[in-house]
C-alpha cells in the first residue's frame, strides 16, 4: 500500500466536506427528519430514585386526545434504581398532546429507600441499591514486587486522596431517533456512533431479522461514547411506531440527557507514591473506588470496566500495589466516555507525581523526563517544553508574586490505537467521471467524510469536491462502531484499497496506462453502459497491522489563579500529539481542540450534582451543569508529532486525557497547594489556600476512612485489567 | 408546559386587570419561560406588557434618571450617558447571562425574577418556596445559597441590577391597583427576607413601571465573581458607591448580592467609612462589618473571603485615580 511521494491532499489541510451544509442549516440531523404522518414520542420517567413498580396502567393515556400509542418498558413488576429511569412511552400527533398524556399513565409503585452518594452507600447502614447485594462490588487488585520495603527505602513519599467527579457526556445533539415500519421492515434515523451496532440492537429488541432493519445517521452532534448502542429510548420509539402503525420521532430533552444516557464514573483515589533522592520512582500504592451508577462490580458495562481505571498509569514502579472497587448508588449508569478510565487515572497519578516533585524540590517536568517509559512522550515533552518556554516560565510552587498567581503544569496521555479490520468500502465511478465513495461508518463530527474524500481525491488525482462521500447507512459496506479512536485507521485503508481496485479496473476498461487526473474524464467515458463499481477492504499498510499501537501525547498548561477569590483562568494549553500519518490536518487539529475544551470542562466546571435527600440530579441543565464557554477557552497551540511510518492512528481520545491533569498541576504550581478534587471551583481553591474552614469532602472523615478500609478488604476478582503505559 | 391564554396590554390598568385572572406578566420572558417549561407555574393567562407606553426608554428628568421597566439589559449596558453617570449599573447589566439573554431580558424582569435555587427550579422537588415543608439546601447542596436569611428559605437574591440600584438609592415605581407606589430596593425585597415562600415584596398584580435613579456625584462600581468567566451567575456580587475626595469617601453604599434573600446592605459599614480614607485596612474593616453575623452552611463558607475581596476591590476602585 505505497503512498504517493508528493501528496496533494494527504496530510494537508482540506476543509470539512460537510461544512457548507452545516453552516447553512442544510445538513439533516435526526431531529430534522420529518416523515409523512410522523408522530411525536416522549418517555415517562421515574420520579423516585428507588421503587418497586407493581403495574403500569396505560389505558387512560392511550385514549387521551391525539394519542396513538402507549407502551410500558416491560410487563409485570420491576425495580426502579434511579431517578429518571424509563417507565413507559407515549406517541401522539403533537408534542403537547404527548406531554399532556404522560401524567395520565398510572404507575402503581412503592418508593424504597435510596442512596445517591458514594460514601453513604459504603456505610454498613446504607440502603441497598440492589436488594440482597452489597453496594460495594467485588474488587480488582494487582501487586508487583515488595511495596512496603520499597516505600521504606524511598527518600520521599507522598500520600493523598484525589477525587474526580461524575461527568456527563452532554452531546450538544441529544439522543434521539425517528423510526418507521413498513410491513416487518424497520428504518431508523438515529444519532449514533454505530449504525451497524444499532441495527443489531433494534433487531434484538424488536425480534426481527437484522436484514429487516436499516439504520441511517447522516449527521450527528457528538457521541463521546454515549451513543454506541441502542438505548431504552430507542427500543421504546420502535415499539411506539409499531403500535401506532405510523412513524415516530423521539428526541430526548437536555433534562433527560442528565439522567439516563451514561456518564463518566467518579473516583476516590488514595495514592501513596515514593521516589529516591534523585527522583527515580520507587513505589506506588492505590486504593480507589468510584461509582458507575446503579451497577457495581467489574463487569457492569461502564466502558472502563466498572469504576476501575488503569493503574499505575503511564509510570513504572519497582513495586506497586493496586486495589480498586466500585460502589453502586441510585443513579444512572455510566458508559464509555471519551478515553474511558484514562482521564480519571491521569488525574490521580499526575497530581501525585507533581506533589512528589514539590516534596523533592524538583522540576516536575524533569521528574517526567526521568521516569516516563515512553520514548515518544519524552520526545514530546522536550519538544513541548521548548515551544512553551517551560524553563523560562517555571517557578517553585506558590512563588509567583501578587494576589493573582501564575502557574504552569504538564501531564501525559497513553493510548492504544486499534482499528476495525472488517471495514469495507465501495467506489462507484460513473461514465461522466463522477465518483461516489460509500462506507457504512458514521461521521460523529470528527471529519470522517473528509478523510474519505481526501484519500479518494489523492488516489484518483481529482479535487476533493469531485468526490461524493456517502456514510451513515447500513446499506453501505460495513464498518465498526466509532469508538476507541479507531474510525480513521479503519476506514482509510479500506477506501485506499477500493480506490486502488477501481484504478486497476479502470485501466483495463479504458486501455489507459494512467487514468488519473487529467485523463480521468476520458478514461471514465470508456467504462461502457453501467457504472464501474468496486469494493475494497481494510488491509495492512496505510494503517499498521500488528495489533494495538502504543500512543502518547503530552500537554502543558499555563493558568492564573486569583488567590483572593479562588477563580482560575487558563491562559494557554500546548498540545504535542502523537499522530502517526495525518490524513487531514484541519480535522485532526479540530478534534484536538475539542478534546482540550472537554478536558477544560473536566478540570474547572463540569460535575453532576445529586441531592442526598430527594435523590434527584440537581443540575440537569446548562445553567448549573457548567460547560466551558468562549470566554473560558484559552489559546490552544497544537503540535502534531507526525510519524508517517507508524501509519494512520487515532487522536480523538488521547487528546482529552491529560488536559485536566495539566491544569490541576498548573494551579498547584501557582498557589503552592494541591486542590485535590476536580473540578477546581473557587470554593475548593479557597479551601486549599486555607481561607475557608475545610468542608466535608462528600462525607465525614470517619466515613471516608471506613470506605477506604472496606475497599482494602474487598474480595478480589480474577480477570483484573492491565496497567497502562 | 400547560396551555395558556395570551393578551397584550396597552395600558397599566389593562395589564393589571388581565393578570388578575391567574395570570403572569410577560416581558422578556427569560425567567417566566423557564418556570413554565419546568411546570413550576401554570398560569391561565400571559399578559404581554411589552407594548405598554413609555416603558422602553431611559430618560433624564431633572435630578432623576428614569429607566422604563421594558428597557433591556443590553440597552443599559450600552447606554453611554448612564454608564458615565453611574457605572455600577451598566457593569451589573453587562454581567447578566449572554448577549442573547441581555437583548431581551428587561429591567423589570431582572428585578422581579424568581429564585434560582436549584431545589426551587427542580420539577420534582417541593421546597418551602413552593409551599413544601423542607428547605433542602439545609443539610443539602448549599454552595450557591445565602449566608444570611430571616426565614427558613436560603435562596439568595441574584438580581445584578438590584445590587447596583441599591447602591444608587434607586426607587422602583410600581403600579399597585390604582395607586402608583415608590419602593426602595430594600422594600422591594423585604418580604423575601421574612417569608420563605416570597421571591420579593411584589404581589401577583403589582406591575413595575420604571426605576428612578437619582442623579448623583457619587462614583460607583460593580464587581462579581462566578465559576465561569462569562454567562454564569455570580457566586457573590458587590456594588459600591461613594462621594470621593482624594482617597477619602463619604455617603458610602456597599451592597452584596447572592449572600441573602435581599441585596445585603449594612448601614453601619457606611457609617464606619464616612469621611475615612480607603485603604486596605479600612476597606477590610467595613467588609467585616457587612459580613458580621453571617451563618455559613457546610458548602458556602467560601463566599465570605470572596465577598471580602470584592468589597475591598470595589472600594479601592472607587478611590483609584480615574
Amino acid at each position: 500500500m505505497p503512498w504517493p511521494e508528493n501528496p496533494r491532499y494527504f496530510g494537508k489541510a482540506t476543509p470539512r466536506a460537510e461544512a457548507p451544509a452545516k453552516v447553512t442549516g442544510r445538513a439533516k440531523f435526526t431531529t430534522d427528519v420529518a416523515l409523512p404522518g410522523m408522530l411525536f414520542g416522549a418517555v415517562l420517567r421515574a420520579p423516585w430514585p428507588a421503587a418497586r413498580v407493581r403495574a403500569i396502567e396505560l389505558a387512560k393515556a392511550r385514549s387521551a386526545p391525539g394519542i396513538k400509542a402507549a407502551v410500558a418498558v416491560q410487563d409485570g413488576a420491576f425495580d426502579v434504581r434511579f431517578y429518571g429511569q424509563e417507565l413507559a412511552a407515549v406517541a401522539g400527533v403533537s408534542r403537547q398532546a404527548v406531554l399532556d398524556a404522560l401524567p395520565l399513565i398510572a404507575v402503581d409503585a412503592e418508593p424504597r429507600p435510596f442512596v445517591v452518594d458514594e460514601i453513604a452507600a459504603m456505610q454498613p447502614d446504607s440502603a441497598p441499591v440492589v436488594a440482597g447485594k452489597a453496594n460495594l462490588g467485588e474488587g480488582q487488585a494487582r501487586t508487583n514486587g515488595d511495596v512496603d520495603t520499597a516505600f521504606a527505602a524511598s527518600a520521599a513519599v507522598v500520600e493523598g486522596v484525589y477525587r474526580t467527579q461524575v461527568e456527563l457526556h452532554h452531546c450538544l445533539e441529544p439522543h434521539g431517533q425517528a423510526v418507521a415500519w413498513e410491513g416487518g421492515e424497520l428504518t431508523a434515523w438515529v444519532s449514533t456512533q454505530g449504525v451497524f451496532a444499532l441495527r443489531d440492537g433494534f433487531a434484538r429488541a424488536l425480534g426481527v431479522p437484522q436484514s429487516n432493519v436499516r439504520v441511517i445517521c447522516e449527521h450527528m452532534g457528538g457521541g463521546f461514547g454515549a451513543k454506541s448502542s441502542l438505548g431504552a429510548e430507542g427500543a421504546l420509539c420502535a415499539k411506539l411506531a409499531q403500535a401506532a402503525g405510523a412513524p415516530v420521532k423521539l428526541i430526548l430533552t437536555r433534562f433527560e440527557e442528565a439522567l439516563a444516557v451514561g456518564n463518566r464514573p467518579s473516583s476516590w483515589q488514595k495514592i501513596k507514591m515514593g521516589a529516591d533522592a534523585a527522583g527515580n520512582l520507587t513505589a506506588f500504592q492505590l486504593e480507589s473506588f468510584g461509582t458507575a451508577g446503579f451497577g457495581n462490580g467489574v463487569n457492569n458495562g461502564a466502558g472502563s470496566g466498572s469504576a476501575a481505571f488503569p493503574a499505575p498509569y503511564i509510570y513504572k514502579f519497582a513495586a506497586s500495589r493496586v486495589k480498586q472497587g466500585s460502589v453502586a448508588i441510585n443513579a444512572g449508569q455510566a458508559c464509555a466516555m471519551r478515553a474511558p478510565g484514562h482521564p480519571i487515572a491521569s488525574a490521580g497519578i499526575e497530581a501525585a507525581l507533581d506533589d512528589l516533585a514539590a516534596k523533592l524540590r524538583l522540576d516536575p517536568l524533569e521528574l517526567r523526563l526521568k521516569n516516563d517509559p515512553s520514548e515518544t512522550r519524552r520526545r514530546e515533552y522536550a519538544l513541548g517544553a521548548e515551544k512553551f518556554g517551560w524553563k523560562e516560565k517555571y517557578r517553585a510552587p506558590g512563588s509567583s508574586p501578587g494576589p493573582v498567581k501564575v502557574g504552569i503544569g504538564c501531564a501525559g496521555a497513553a493510548w492504544n490505537s486499534g482499528m476495525s479490520r472488517n471495514t469495507q468500502a465501495e467506489v462507484q465511478v460513473t461514465t461522466d467521471g463522477g465518483v461516489e465513495v460509500r462506507v457504512g461508518t458514521q461521521d460523529l463530527g470528527t471529519g470522517s467524510r473528509t478523510v474519505i474524500e481526501v484519500i479518494a481525491a489523492e488516489m484518483f488525482g481529482l479535487a476533493p469536491e469531485q468526490i461524493a462521500v456517502r456514510v451513515g447507512d447500513t446499506r453501505f459496506p460495513p464498518s465498526g462502531t466509532s469508538g476507541g479512536s479507531q474510525t480513521t485507521s479503519s476506514i482509510a485503508p479500506a477506501v485506499y484499497d477500493a480506490c486502488e481496485n477501481a484504478l486497476t479496473e479502470l485501466k483495463k476498461l479504458s486501455g489507459l496506462d494512467d487514468p488519473r487526473g487529467a485523463n480521468w474524464k476520458n478514461a471514465c467515458a470508456k467504462i461502457g453502459g453501467t457504472p464501474l463499481q468496486v469494493r475494497g477492504r481494510w488491509r495492512e499498510g496505510l494503517a499498521a497491522g500488528g495489533g494495538a499501537i502504543n500512543q502518547g501525547g503530552v500537554q502543558f498548561a499555563e493558568v492564573e489563579v486569583d488567590t483572593e477569590t479562588g477563580f482560575v483562568k487558563v491562559r494557554k494549553i500546548l498540545v504535542v500529539q502523537d499522530c502517526g500519518a495525518v490524513v487531514n490536518r484541519l480535522t485532526c487539529e479540530s478534534q484536538i481542540n475539542g478534546g482540550v475544551i472537554m478536558g477544560l470542562g473536566y478540570a474547572l466546571y463540569e460535575q453532576r450534582i445529586m441531592d442526598r435527600a430527594s435523590g434527584v440530579v440537581l443540575n440537569p441543565n446548562f445553567e448549573t451543569y457548567k460547560l466551558p464557554g468562549p470566554a473560558d477557552i484559552p489559546a490552544i497551540e497544537i503540535v502534531l508529532l507526525e510519524q508517517p511510518e507508524r501509519g494512520v492512528i487515532g487522536v480523538g481520545e488521547p487528546c482529552t486525557v491529560p488536559t485536566a491533569s495539566a491544569i490541576a498541576n498548573a494551579v498547584a504550581n501557582a498557589i503552592g497547594a494541591r486542590v485535590p478534587d476536580l473540578p477546581l471551583t473557587p470554593d475548593r481553591v479557597l479551601a486549599a489556600l486555607g481561607l475557608v474552614p475545610a468542608t466535608e469532602r462528600g462525607g465525614a472523615r470517619a466515613e471516608i476512612d471506613a470506605a477506604f478500609r472496606a475497599v482494602a478488604q474487598l474480595p478480589v476478582h480474577a480477570g483484573a485489567t492491565e496497567a497502562f503505559a | 408546559m400547560n396551555a395558556f391564554g395570551y393578551v397584550t396590554a396597552r395600558t397599566p390598568a389593562a395589564a393589571i386587570e388581565a393578570v388578575r385572572d391567574d395570570g403572569r406578566f410577560l416581558a422578556g420572558g427569560q425567567d417566566l419561560l423557564g418556570e413554565l417549561k419546568e411546570s413550576l407555574v401554570s398560569p391561565k393567562t400571559l399578559v404581554n406588557i411589552k407594548s405598554l407606553p413609555e416603558t422602553a426608554e431611559v430618560r433624564r428628568e431633572g435630578a432623576t434618571w428614569s429607566i422604563g421597566a421594558n428597557v433591556t439589559l443590553a440597552m443599559i449596558a450600552a447606554h453611554i450617558e448612564l454608564h458615565r453617570a453611574f457605572p455600577a449599573l451598566a457593569e451589573a447589566a453587562a454581567e447578566v447571562g449572554s448577549p442573547q439573554i441581555r437583548n431581551v431580558a428587561t429591567i423589570g424582569g431582572n428585578l422581579a425574577q424568581h429564585s434560582r435555587c436549584w431545589y426551587y427550579r427542580h420539577r420534582d422537588v417541593r421546597c418551602r418556596k413552593k409551599g413544601g415543608s423542607t428547605c433542602f439546601a439545609r443539610g443539602g447542596e448549599s454552595k450557591y445559597h445565602s449566608l444570611f436569611t430571616g426565614s427558613m428559605c436560603l435562596s439568595p437574591c441574584v438580581s445584578n441590577l438590584a445590587i447596583a440600584f441599591a447602591a444608587g438609592d434607586a426607587q422602583v415605581v410600581v403600579q399597585r391597583g390604582r395607586r402608583t407606589e415608590r419602593l426602595t430596593i430594600a422594600e422591594l425585597y423585604a418580604d423575601a427576607w421574612r417569608t420563605a415562600a416570597a421571591h420579593n415584596s411584589l404581589r401577583a398584580d403589582d406591575l413595575i413601571l420604571r426605576v428612578e435613579l437619582p442623579v448623583t456625584t457619587r462614583r460607583s462600581t460593580y464587581l462579581q465573581v462566578a465559576e465561569k468567566g462569562d454567562f454564569d451567575w455570580a457566586l457573590v456580587s458587590c456594588a459600591a458607591a461613594a462621594k470621593v475626595d482624594g482617597t477619602r469617601v463619604s455617603d458610602v453604599r456597599l451592597v452584596l448580592g447572592a449572600v441573602a434573600p435581599v441585596p445585603w446592605q449594612v448601614a453601619e459599614a457606611g457609617a464606619f467609612l464616612e469621611g475615612k480614607e480607603i485603604t486596605r485596612e479600612t476597606a477590610d474593616r467595613a467588609a467585616e462589618i457587612v459580613l458580621r453575623g453571617a451563618r455559613p452552611l457546610g458548602d458556602n463558607a467560601y463566599k465570605l473571603p470572596i465577598a471580602k475581596a470584592l468589597m475591598r476591590r470595589a472600594l479601592l476602585k472607587l478611590v483609584a485615580p480615574a
